[in-house]
């Protein structure tokens, strides 16, 4: 909602200024009339980030994002390791949707390694990979709650979660930090009787995600605290180049998983969710109906996987890539397209290893969004954003 | 839809929930139910066998001192250490084994991956806190015992929801 601001040009102040401003923090002197307010780097909401925002009164006239506080160098760390035991530290960035940040490394690696890969290994990617997208969209959908004040939307989500982190802790071993995906399939084959008991629990989550739109999406203080703030449009959405639920809300049918299919994702059919409103709501809903989206490709997936066959290859130890061999790779991850640039050399490690990650190129929209807007709106657009700090840092 | 019906409507599907089970888990009574017995690796054929990535348990009789599991956890988390054991223990010519702090540990698993000698399996045992910085540092004595895990509760659907029971 944008308001007519008033001129500070016509307030006249006589009191003389403060000179000092504590030095390294980025800090400059404005107008009396505005103040600058710091939120963060303690937790704004999920992970260290510092909004530097200018405040007239209750409405933002500029917000400078900070990001940098939880860099962790994970590209340089890549450089000294072999490529299998990048694995455990390359999920590291986004623990709850740890698959999808291995995702695209491990296909990278597989094209650098000329790797074939088994078709049942390939469909319990797909099944991993979709059942972290929800738990990772669970997880947001919490902090969403809470930032918003709902304290129910934030119990249920987290609760919910439970049910499918229940299959991947069947699945995988781990509750959050899987290391899972391996370059030539999956670290181990699915435990007996795991299809009845995945379908039984991913029948009953869609259940339950949809008794949310009477507790949450349709609800009417929801819905007048998020719809028409933070309105990005097509254009604008397409410009600044953010991806993801912020590009689908923003009427760009763009899905990674359609347009640039990996694995199996061209035998499986995938509705993608597009709104055109382009406000904090339709950033908030499309996640929620992605879940929906993906319930129905785990139950394809299922139906469509051979019951029996290898999940792995048997790689010989250490294995070298070709010299100055190069491989971009991207996925459809819970916040966006996720890619790898890898360079190999003839060594067990990679020369260098880039990271394109979803988080930062959707935060380069928050200060166009935040301009114009009440200050008590800034938790509701900045997380429609499906921000997450340690991944935009690396 | 007007305001007032939306709130009453978001209050409602509320108080539904009364009438449905609980699905916490009650955790120190009721434990959760894993599949199988912990992680484990067939190095033949190249492929693990699910199970939950817990502490390490340690055959002594197969494993041969060859430091694999070691090389393995130095790009990871450091916490495996070659230690010498008694030569009374000795199964192997060097008479070292590994010896695991899970003050380090991040249960990737990689370890077992590493092992050729079936020797290194992960258990169901999860519990592992300890009041000193040196309770945490497994031995190859201590890695030797299989422990005992209370299983018993699992999710259950029923038409009035799920539950742990």
């Amino acid at each position: 909602m944008t308001t007519e601001l008033p001129t500070t040009s016509e307030i006249q102040i006589d009191k003389p200024s403060l000179n000092w401003l504590p030095p390294g923090l980025g800090l400059q002197k404005v107008d009396e009339r505005i103040m600058t307010l710091n939120v963060g780097p303690q937790h704004p909401g999920s992970g260290h980030m510092r909004l530097i925002v200018q405040i007239d009164g209750d409405y933002i006239i500029a917000c400078d994002p900070d990001p940098g506080y939880v860099h962790r160098g994970e590209e340089k760390m890549a450089e000294y390791r072999n490529y299998i035991l990048n694995i455990p530290h390359l999920e590291r960035p986004v623990i709850h949707d740890s698959c999808n940040v291995l995702y695209p490394y491990v296909l990278g690696v597989e094209e650098l390694l000329g790797i074939e890969v088994p078709e049942r290994a390939k469909y319990v990617r797909v099944i991993a990979s979709e059942l972290n997208r929800c738990i990772y969209i669970m997880y947001w959908l919490a902090i969403y709650g809470i930032f918003l004040g709902h304290s129910t939307m934030f119990m249920w989500p987290a609760g919910d979660r439970e049910l499918l982190i229940d299959l991947m802790e069947k699945m995988t071993g781990a509750r959050v930090t899987h290391a899972h995906f391996v370059p030539g399939g999956v670290r181990n084959d699915l435990p007996p009787n795991f299809e009845e008991v995945c379908l039984r629990q991913v029948n009953y989550f869609e259940k339950r995600i949809k008794e949310y739109a009477a507790v949450f999406y349709d609800n009417p203080i929801l819905i007048s605290r998020t719809q028409d703030t933070g309105v990005l449009s097509r254009q604008d959405a397409i410009r600044l180049g953010t991806t993801g639920s912020v590009l689908r809300a923003s009427g760009v049918d763009y899905d990674l998983r359609k347009k640039e299919p990996y694995d199996v994702y061209d035998e499986l059919d995938i509705h993608t969710n597009v709104m055109k409103e382009g406000d904090a709501y339709a950033r908030s809903k499309i996640p929620w109906l992605d879940m929906m989206e993906s319930c129905n490709i785990i139950r394809q997936a299922l139906q469509k996987m051979p019951k029996s066959g290898s999940v792995r290859v048997k790689l010989k130890p250490n294995p070298k890539g070709k010299v100055f061999d190069s491989v971009y790779k991207r996925v459809e991850s819970g916040r966006g397209s996720l890619g790898y640039y890898i360079v190999s050399d003839a060594k067990p490690e990679p020369y260098r290893l880039k990271m394109s990650v979803p988080s930062f190129r959707n935060l380069i929209a928050l200060p166009y969004l935040l301009k114009g807007e009440k200050l008590g709106n800034m938790p509701s657009v900045y997380w429609s954003l499906n921000y997450w700090p340690v991944e935009a840092d690396r | 839809m007007g305001t007032a019906t939306g709130i009453i409507r978001a209050l409602n599907s509320g108080i539904k929930h009364l009438a449905i089970k609980r699905f916490t888990l009650r955790y120190p009574e009721e434990k959760l139910k894993f599949v199988g017995d912990g992680y484990q690796f067939d190095p033949s054929t190249g492929v693990g066998i699910a199970g939950l990535k817990g502490r390490h348990l340690l055959f002594h009789d197969h494993c041969t001192g060859c430091q694999l599991c070691s090389i393995a956890c130095e790009g990871v988390a450091e916490a495996i250490a070659m230690v010498k054991v008694p030569e009374e223990h000795k199964h192997n010519k060097k008479a070292i084994m590994p010896q695991i702090d899970y003050g380090k540990c991040v249960f990737c698993g990689l370890c077992v991956d590493a092992c050729p000698f079936y020797a290194l399996y992960m258990t169901n045992d999860y519990e592992l806190s300890s009041f000193s910085k040196e309770g945490l540092i497994y031995t190859p004595a201590q890695l030797q015992v299989k422990p005992y895990v209370q299983q018993d509760s699992e999710i259950k659907i029923t038409d009035r929801g799920a539950s742990h029971g």
